[in-house]
């Protein structure tokens, strides 16, 4: 029951369609909190920005989270339910409505799980990365170039490994104070020296850092997120070469060497909680194996579930037909580094169309017979659709997407379909939009990428969930896409205070040379290019 | 009484009979009627006016015969403000009348009237600066300029579309 005022005069006759109101009475102020949510549930985003500009109440139940977290579902969520549904050919379950419950939230379940999700922040974040609206900071790396420094984001830091300075961490959020530095050494006491791989992983609390140097050694590194302590582990002899790529989750490591000797370590062999008493023991090799057909790039992938460790090489090859192609190696491998299995599978095959047909199970194996299937582009079997004359010139691999970049101004992405009894690839669909050669490409397994043109002036956000939906279809979904594509213009705004926001497709850096995509996270893309002889790290806030 | 009509009285103490059927649009009274079983005595409805009652009623009247709401919680019912033609009509009123009648429906429990007056005012609302807005409704501004300033910039990011 409500309070009303009695000054309300209630004796007054009523009169129809008297426009004006006599007075000046805020009848809608004097609404309970609860009737005013309920106004303002049926106004759009844009109008309950204005309302909170109206008063001190009005912003506290504007912002209320209830009312953006609808807003998020219904701008988010649902249409992806409506897509996924499309794409399965079923019918779209009734109950696509609102829903607190958390199973209907699909992916952005791990939001609707959290208590105290600021549902207007995570709604204005995912517009921001919808529109590529953005806040661009740049930091000098004040070091020589040479050799390139490596640099990896991990959980809001980001670490830069080279000679002269060794290990360092920034924060992504104000990148121009340095966190902490150690040396890079293959002993504690011995010579700088100098490294050619980075890897991190995050544990709770901790980053754990492995950084591959050019003797064969490969040393650990701890960082912890709440002191920013940064702090030398141990140093292991890997292999004969300098190592070329790692990846790293923990407390598995997957190492390459010069000579292609692939290497899986458990870092924390024998004790469960070595890791947080800072004894480290010595690594334990779990596998060992050469691979011959590695040819760069290449790209390393380790996932670690409850009952196995599925690593994944995967490089590119030249093939008569195909041109420039994939091979994906999967290894399998139980906890103690027995192997499980090991697969492989290339882009060749699904080139050719022989891959499963729409609406098969996937269990029945693709077939070598040239069945002259149509594929996706409408193109008959036998013609590959996709033909790189060139090698990838990054590639990115999260399972399941698999994206490279071209210096022919695309990408081309791949799924991956990795089941108990099969590895295939499925599509091969380029990405068009960059105007200029397209040089670094970051994919994360929940589909958003990133890509970088060879200046380093711009740069694309992708949301490959919808482009992988329409894989199997003969349907493009041209207009979709496009929509992701930072296509607007923000103006900047003359106020000094006032965050400047730069458009993605008109970021301007002349002379910047990219060095290579450091990564990106939920709020943020980082950036390290170079410009005539001084390396920058840029920050593209999403916030 | 059986005769399918009951009497309510207004917070001005005017009596005034509805059929059982067109009352029972408000929940309340239909709980007060499952509750107290229909003993013919009027049921007082201490918070409504006669003029606003009698309004609901018309409403009520209307909307007899509108199958219950089935999608309760339905998003596409807050996506759109569209409201029907009758309805629009039934609402061109004075915002005395408008803000009288969605706390009538929400005292009688009348979800379908709330929604269309919490639409109207929201319409009202809907593409106007918060200047307009302000005037429309005569709402005190009490930010200072700073504030105000800085909760432009924050909220700018959505003023397109």
């Amino acid at each position: 029951m409500f309070k009303r005022r009695k000054d309300q005069d209630s004796a007054q006759p009523y009169k129809r369609l008297r426009t004006r109101d006599a007075g000046s009475v805020d009848r809608l102020s004097r609404l309970s909190n609860e009737l005013l949510l309920h106004i303002f549930s049926f106004l759009p985003v844009s109008s309950l920005n204005v309302c909170q500009r109206l008063s001190h109440r009005f912003h506290a139940l504007g912002g209320d989270s209830e009312l953006w977290k609808r807003q998020y579902y219904s701008e988010w969520v649902r249409p992806r339910a409506r897509r996924l549904a499309n794409v399965r050919r079923t019918t779209l379950p009734a109950k696509t409505d609102y829903s607190p419950k958390v199973a209907t939230w699909f992916d952005h379940g791990h939001l609707a799980q959290e208590a105290k999700t600021n549902w207007k922040r995570q709604y204005r974040l995912r517009h921001n990365w919808s529109r590529g609206l953005c806040r661009f900071t740049e930091v000098e790396f004040p070091q020589p170039p040479c050799p390139p420094t490596l640099v990896r984001f991990c959980a809001g830091v980001v670490f830069s490994a080279d000679p002269a300075y060794g290990l360092r961490a920034w924060p992504a959020r104000d990148p121009a104070s340095c966190m902490a530095r150690v040396p890079l050494t293959a002993h504690p006491k011995g010579p700088p020296v100098a490294p050619t791989a980075l890897a991190v992983s995050q544990v709770q609390d901790d980053i754990e850092i492995s950084v591959g140097l050019g003797n064969g050694h490969f040393s650990l590194f701890v960082l912890n997120i709440r002191t920013s302590d940064l702090s030398f582990q141990s140093s292991h002899l890997g292999c004969d070469g300098a190592i070329t790529a790692m990846a790293l989750s923990s407390p598995y490591l997957l190492v390459v060497s010069q000579h292609k000797d692939l290497t899986l370590y458990n870092l924390r062999h024998g004790s469960q909680r070595a890791g947080k008493t800072g004894e480290i023991q010595e690594p334990r090799q779990l596998a060992s194996l050469r691979a011959e057909n590695i040819v760069a790039p290449m790209t390393l992938s380790l996932r670690v579930s409850t009952f196995d460790i599925v690593a994944t090489i995967v490089y590119s090859f030249f093939h008569i037909g195909c041109g420039w192609s994939l091979g994906i190696q999967e290894l399998r491998l139980d906890k103690d580094g027995q192997q499980l299995d090991s697969r492989l599978a290339t882009t060749v095959d699904s080139q050719y169309g022989l891959r499963p047909p729409q609406g098969l199970p996937q269990s029945q194996k693709r077939r070598h017979s040239a069945t002259r299937a149509v594929n996706s582009q409408g193109v008959t079997a036998g013609t590959p659709t996709i033909l790189h004359q060139k090698p990838p010139t990054s590639m990115s691999y999260s399972h399941p997407y698999l994206l490279t970049s071209h210096a022919d101004n695309t990408l081309t992405m791949y799924l991956v379909v990795s089941t108990s009894d099969n590895l295939f690839v499925q599509g091969g669909r380029r990405l068009w939009g960059h105007t200029s050669s397209v040089s670094a490409v970051q994919v994360t397994n929940r589909g958003k990428a990133v890509s970088v043109s060879a200046r380093g002036d711009e740069i694309r956000i992708w949301e490959l969930e919808m482009a992988i939906s329409t894989l199997g279809s003969r349907k493009y979904f041209k207009e979709e896409n496009g929509v992701k594509l930072s296509p607007e213009i923000k103006q900047d705004e003359g106020s000094e205070v006032a965050p400047v926001h730069h458009n993605l497709d008109r970021v301007d850096h002349a002379q910047g040379l990219l060095q290579g995509c450091v990564g990106f996270d939920e709020e943020r893309v980082l950036l390290l290019r170079e410009k005539t002889g001084t390396q920058l790290l840029g920050c593209y806030d999403f916030t | 009484m059986s005769s399918g009509t009951i009497t309510l009285t207004s917070s001005d103490e005017v009596d005034i009979t509805v059929d059982r059927a067109v009352a029972e649009r408000s929940v309340l009274i239909k709980n007060m009627l499952e509750d107290l079983g229909d003993s013919g005595e009027a049921i007082p409805i201490p918070n409504v006016n006669e003029a606003v009652l009698k309004k609901v009623i018309a409403w009520c009247e209307q909307h007899k015969n509108d199958p219950a709401s089935a999608n309760d919680d339905d998003d596409n019912r807050r996506k759109t403000t569209d409201i029907d033609e009758w309805d629009q009509k039934f609402m061109q009123v004075d915002q005395e009348m408008l803000f009288e009648i969605i706390l009538a429906a929400n005292y009688l429990d009348i979800k379908a009237l709330l929604d269309v007056g919490c639409k109207t005012v929201a319409n009202m609302i809907k593409g106007k600066s918060p200047e307009e807005i302000r005037k429309t409704f005569n709402i005190q501004n009490d930010f200072t300029p700073e504030e105000e300033d800085q909760i432009r910039r924050e909220n700018e990011w959505a003023e397109d579309r």
